[in-house]
């Protein structure tokens, strides 16, 4: 028989390293036209990252996603960065680019203030213009103060910096320490499906409400959600390297691992808890890992909502499950009185 | 009605399908590609301002197209494949590796032992892992020698011609058998334990005592690959003024350069790193593989020198995520406030050390959860075992003591007959909380999460 069951998953995780140093550097040129090029030593690793640094560097200038074109990940071009790990990209990157974007954009100011009869101070850059703040009739094209400042005052505006997030050590013997500047929150809900008579389950429906302080790009964020509860999905029922008694692995392929495919994934509904972190690029933290982490615990409650049977060792095969729902009719049994 | 077959929906004579059907042949001439002069942007990448819109990805048409180069679509003008053995056998003594039958096969260009390798070890916190195995094996996965050939088959076929001699070591496969004090020693340490973290918060022996109910339970998780799309890979090119180009899909260049300069005994300005956009890390990528490999494989016969992993080499050579044991115990009031928790994490380590110390150290932090709880106590371990190594993989044991932390308050809200829901919101972390490590947090929006996904679920009108 089908039983049907929900089950949420809470989770909390940090962004950047534990304590340690984890810098990010990046170069920021406005080219004459106004566009500009981003140098960041980060790699795309299909996440959408680069993208998502486009958008801060051009909010930083006033300009559109597509102005920026983004060189990224050659040690002979590229400014260091710690890279693609521990959902930092967006945070520690991000803040390196936005300053980096700031030291350009305080060139274009100081090059136009003269120009709009103003001080650099006065100004902000909108909309692809350099305008004076709460005046914005008096403005010029970003593209002019571009060419302006390369060919006339000879003042290129190219822009560096870096970012590092502030960490206090942690006690060796207690732990207590602030390991890091920031973390995202998050929930899962599952609503599953467990065959009693063979133990299968499956996922009908996921809903993922994700903090990431402000979603800088809302579409990325929700591939972010969908593709963690993916791997969530294979971690809570299929995934699971064997080992012969040599030590050997059983099922080193694609045949014999089984991981979810298109067919095995639930509807799911994804929203963004609307939050906004003061240190970060425009109020944004991060995303990558956190998607993938509730997920199996979100599936194993449901599983016990469904047939009452705990899972407390992952993957929650069919096999498993069907062991632990005999075990507990075995139990209850046992319970009842002798008939007399 | 013999000579008729079903196809599809259609239903077909033999004849018919005999005859040649042109439409159906491939061209001999590649068709012609034209892509689009104009190129349409779509109008959240021409807006402003720019953060907030839901911009597409500029890579996005490259794939799309089959326009994008990963590491294995691109080629060099006298570029050879390298392929390494894998020692298969899961701890072990090298006796001696003989490569002298392999060198004689057919396109086989150099092949490369550890001891030939400058400085044969690396890794991001402890520096146990070898490139290529020279003296032990810890896992069955272990690189022993690599053979770079001019085709993919013939380095294949010169692998099966290297005779290595063993001599068998005792296996530690259980993690907490191998934190015994008699458990065979993995790297001749005092210990098999390589990695230990504390968290101490309150008072947890008086918090069990204050409180109306003591829960325990033991959770396990497995091992599991990170199975990106695509597999590892390396193109290594040694020119003649001694520099070294690596393309490589590593997703960390900068430290990686510096692991190279390292083992290679290399200034690192003599050394570049080009990645690529890589096809899925998840964490696996985070470490340098094969690129050592092919530089010196390279700089032997002056070609560029490619090594791209198989998917079995993913499996068995590349980092996995931890198997954990996770001991929880956790005291609660009558009313469903949490009033202790003591954990004890053992986390699988696998043959060398990797990104353990970092899963361990983010693992002990978020084991207590995203709850308020003023006395804890959490103790947690990495262990060597002679399996492969386990590493970096998104949420660095996060995923794993979710599992643990969330299932055990489900236990609880049943023995307590207080809704999940309920539960979560009455302990969870709100403005201003102290973490278990003391940190102020702030922008906390763990509460606003849960109404947003159970509203969302429709959890409170859901009904079997």
């Amino acid at each position: 028989m089908i039983r049907r069951g929900k089950g949420v998953g809470c989770m909390w995780y940090p962004i950047g390293f534990t304590v340690l140093a984890n810098p990010s550097a990046a170069t920021v040129k406005v080219n004459e036209d106004g566009t500009a090029t981003l140098l960041t030593g980060t790699v795309e690793t299909g996440q959408g990252s680069l993208t998502v640094l486009a958008q801060i560097a051009a909010e930083e200038l006033g300009v559109s996603t597509d102005d920026i074109h983004v060189v990224s990940a050659d040690t002979d071009t590229t400014p260091m960065d710690t890279g693609a790990i521990a959902s930092r990209t967006t945070y520690v990157t991000g803040n390196a680019i936005k300053l980096a974007a700031a030291n350009a954009k305080q060139i274009l100011f100081e090059v136009a203030a003269p120009l709009l009869e103003v001080q650099p101070n006065q100004l902000e850059a909108v909309d692809r213009k350099i305008q004076v703040q709460y005046f914005p009739q008096r403005c010029l094209p970003i593209a002019d103060v571009a060419l302006q400042a390369q060919f006339v005052m000879g003042r290129p505006p190219i822009g560096s910096a870096s970012y590092n997030p502030p960490t206090v050590g942690m006690d060796p013997e207690t732990g207590q320490g602030k390991p890091f500047s920031t973390y995202v929150y998050a929930t899962q809900c599952a609503e599953v499906e467990v065959d009693d008579e063979t133990g299968e389950v499956d996922v009908i429906y996921m809903s993922a409400a994700h903090d990431c302080g402000t979603a800088i790009n809302p579409m990325l964020v929700e591939g972010q959600i969908e593709g963690g509860i993916s791997m969530g999905i294979g971690f809570a029922l299929q995934e699971e390297m064997l080992f012969d008694d040599k030590g050997l692995q059983l099922n080193p392929n694609l045949t014999n691992y089984i991981m979810p495919t298109s067919l095995d994934m639930p509807e799911i509904d994804v929203d963004i808890v609307e939050n906004f972190d003061p240190t970060g690029p425009f109020g944004a933290k991060g995303v990558g890992e956190p998607t993938a982490v509730p997920t199996a615990a979100a599936i194993c409650n449901a599983i016990f909502d469904a047939v009452g049977v705990r899972i407390t060792s992952l993957p929650a095969t069919a096999e498993k499950v069907l062991r632990a729902i005999k075990e507990k009719n075995d139990n209850d049994q046992k319970i009842l009185p002798a008939a007399e | 009605m013999a000579d008729e077959v079903k196809v599809a929906d259609k239903t077909e004579t033999v004849e018919s399908l005999r005859k040649i059907d042109d439409n159906l042949r491939l061209p001999s001439v590649p068709e012609k590609r034209v892509f689009p002069k104009e190129i349409d942007v779509s109008a959240a990448r021409m807006q402003t301002p720019a953060v907030g819109q839901r911009a597409t990805r500029p890579d996005g048409r490259m794939h799309g197209l089959g326009q994008t180069k990963y590491i294995d679509d691109m080629f060099f003008p006298g570029m050879i494949h390298a392929k390494i053995k894998r020692a298969g056998i899961a701890h072990a003594k090298i006796k001696s590796i003989d490569v002298s039958e392999a060198e004689k096969m057919p396109g086989v260009m150099a092949t490369l032992i550890g001891s030939e390798i400058p400085v044969n070890s690396f890794g991001p916190s402890l520096q146990d892992q070898p490139l290529l195995a020279d003296d032990v094996v810890r896992h069955a996965g272990d690189g022993v020698a690599a053979v770079a050939a001019v085709t993919e088959q013939q380095a294949l076929d010169a692998l099966e011609k290297i005779k290595i001699v063993y001599e068998e070591l005792p296996n530690v496969f259980d993690p907490v058998e191998a934190m015994k004090d008699d458990a065979y020693k993995i790297h001749n340490n005092e210990s098999n334990i390589y990695a230990s973290k504390t968290i101490m918060k309150g008072d947890v022996e008086k918090g069990f005592a204050d409180s109306d109910f003591i829960f325990e339970r033991t959770f396990t998780t497995q091992m599991v690959e990170h199975v990106p799309m695509e597999p590892h890979a390396s193109i290594g090119e040694w020119d003649a003024n001694g520099r070294v180009t690596l393309h490589s899909s590593l997703g960390r260049i900068t430290l990686g350069r510096a692991d190279i300069s390292r083992t290679l005994e290399m200034p690192i300005n003599r050394i570049r790193i080009i990645a690529t956009v890589v096809g899925g890390n998840f964490g696996g990528k985070n470490e340098i593989t094969t690129e050592p490999i092919v530089a010196l494989l390279s700089k032997k016969t002056g070609r560029p020198v490619k090594c791209v992993f198989t998917r079995e080499d993913e499996f068995i050579s590349s980092t996995t995520r931890h198997p954990f044991v996770m001991e929880y115990k956790t005291g609660m009031s009558k009313e469903g406030k949490i009033m202790a928790r003591k954990v004890r994490l053992i986390c699988d380590g696998g043959a060398y050390c990797s990104w353990s110390e970092t899963t361990l150290g983010k693992a002990c932090i978020l084991s207590a959860g995203p709850y308020n709880i003023e006395n804890l106590h959490v103790d947690a371990y990495a262990v060597y075992t002679t399996k492969t190594m386990t590493g970096a993989m998104r949420g660095f044991g996060a995923p794993q003591v979710c599992f643990a932390y969330e299932s055990h308050m489900d236990d609880m809200a049943a023995e307590l007959g207080i809704e999940p829901l309920e539960i979560r919101l009455k302990n969870a972390f709100n403005e201003g909380s102290a973490s278990p490590t003391g940190q102020v947090l702030e922008a906390v929006v763990v509460k606003d999460s849960l109404e947003m996904a159970t509203e969302r679920f429709g959890w409170k009108e859901w009904r079997k």
